[in-house]
């Protein structure tokens, strides 16, 4: 989840045509690869898709190491071949519709702000659904601050060592705990915050 | 644990569109049976919570590739409506960075708000009869995850016609599929009985894996309720408690 600053910091500061290109664009060609992923039932049909989605993802710069994103639903995507009876072409084309999936939605979201990626939503989808996954997205950036200096005092206090699972479990549990109370309490300034800079239950993004 | 990690494209059109047709029905209840001064007053809080699951979500067990979910604190934190409303928005950040398919949202979000809604009643029915805080909070999640889990075993085992149709597509069949409503599967005479899609093994997997996930969450959920009770009690809102 750290990797999701990173994220946002490339979306940002890259430069590349696939970030030059219209948020609206992106969107609507996010909504074609799903149709594909749905649809396709073809393992060459979906391998070209993916093939297309790597091109597009390094043309549009963006760094390797992000990749590993696109690969860590594979870890559940496992559970689900038990359902096969292991028959290859099932296997294979879980595989592919997963990569294919992961990678666009990684895809967007590098290449794509997501003031843009939310302002397009809201145009579409209701008011209050968009300001809470506005509001959540920016809530995550607060928290992560909170998480990093709660790192240090975990450390302090033993981390987390599976040689002690209990301490370990008390440990991440009071983490936790802290990150709640944490929350809550920076929810209620950010209201604050907002209504005094004239929140009356819209968002209102650079452009409209 | 308790929701599909799924990605799009596996099960049948006509589930996963039930999925988002019930969620937006609650959705639209919801909206209109709440203030919209409250909803608005309450979004940050909403957005926070959820920021907290996805965090959660994050937080990967890795031996048995197991996260905390947090729904149920949270549902005992923000209420049954706000629970419901705020597993929509953590599943579709969760899939916005590939953790569940998109098409997957709604059902998701119906599995989730099962764990976070009857975590919720449990936690305060379990409170009333026990008055202890540490088994009133264990087993209000380690139920509402038993739940939560079997709902998703259904709602997998629903598709089971659709994934041996996906299983046999190889058989010589087009390479575009969209058949909404389509149940039935032509198989073909003779077929061996091994090819056809077996919940067993998926059941024999997940249930054992839920299970220390359920005691892991169960754990790890008291064991935040009790540091929440030492620092911010009026937060959990104990009835016949002082706040």
């Amino acid at each position: 989840m750290i990797q999701l600053s990173y994220l946002d910091y490339i979306a940002v500061e890259k430069r590349s045509f696939l970030h030059r290109l219209s948020p609206k664009l992106k969107i609507i060609g996010m909504l074609v690869v799903l149709f594909v992923i749905v649809t396709m039932r073809s393992l060459p049909g979906l391998f070209l898709l993916y093939v297309i989605l790597l091109t597009l993802y390094f043309a549009g710069k963006v760094p390797a190491k992000i990749l590993s994103l696109t690969l860590y639903p594979l870890i559940f995507a496992v559970l689900f071949i038990f359902l096969s009876g292991f028959q290859i072409f099932f296997i294979l084309l879980i595989l592919l519709k997963v990569l294919c999936g992961s990678t666009g939605v990684v895809l967007l979201l590098a290449t794509t702000p997501y003031p843009s990626i939310f302002s397009v939503l809201g145009r579409v989808l209701p008011s209050s659904f968009v300001i809470a996954l506005f509001l959540t997205y920016r809530s995550i950036f607060i928290l992560l601050t909170v998480l990093e200096n709660t790192q240090h005092a975990l450390y302090l206090r033993g981390g987390v060592q599976w040689k002690h699972p209990w301490r370990s479990l008390i440990n991440i549990s009071n983490a936790f705990g802290h990150l709640i109370i944490q929350g809550i309490d920076a929810s209620e300034k950010m209201y604050e915050s907002m209504v005094l800079r004239g929140f009356k239950g819209k968002i209102h993004y650079r452009g409209e | 644990m308790s929701h599909i990690h799924l990605p799009d494209g596996v099960l049948p059109v006509w589930l996963w569109a039930s999925g988002f047709i019930v969620v937006i029905l609650i959705w639209t209840i919801l909206l209109r049976s709440m203030k919209k001064e409250d909803l608005t007053r309450r979004l940050p809080l909403l957005g926070m919570m959820a920021a907290v699951m996805v965090l959660g979500a994050s937080v990967e067990i890795i031996p048995i590739a197991y996260h905390v979910n947090l729904t149920v604190i949270s549902g005992i934190l923000l209420g049954p409506s706000l629970i419901f409303l705020a597993t929509f928005v953590v599943n579709t950040i969760l899939a916005l960075f590939g953790h569940g398919g998109i098409t997957v949202i709604g059902l998701n979000t119906l599995i989730l708000s099962i764990e976070g809604v009857l975590g919720y009643f449990l936690f305060h029915l379990f409170w009333k009869v026990l008055k202890r805080l540490t088994p009133a909070v264990f087993f209000a999640t380690f139920i509402a995850l038993l739940f939560s889990t079997s709902a998703m075993i259904g709602v997998i085992s629903l598709g089971t016609s659709h994934y041996e149709e996906l299983i046999h597509q190889e058989r010589g069949k087009g390479i575009i599929g969209f058949e909404f409503g389509k149940e039935k599967e032509e198989l073909h005479p003779g077929q061996p009985a091994e090819e056809k899609v077996n919940l067993g093994p998926f059941i024999a997997i997940v249930l054992p894996l839920g299970f220390i996930g359920w005691m892991l969450e169960g754990v790890i959920t008291t064991l935040i309720a009790r540091y929440i009770r030492r620092l911010r009690p009026d937060l959990l809102r104990l009835e016949g408690e002082p706040l």
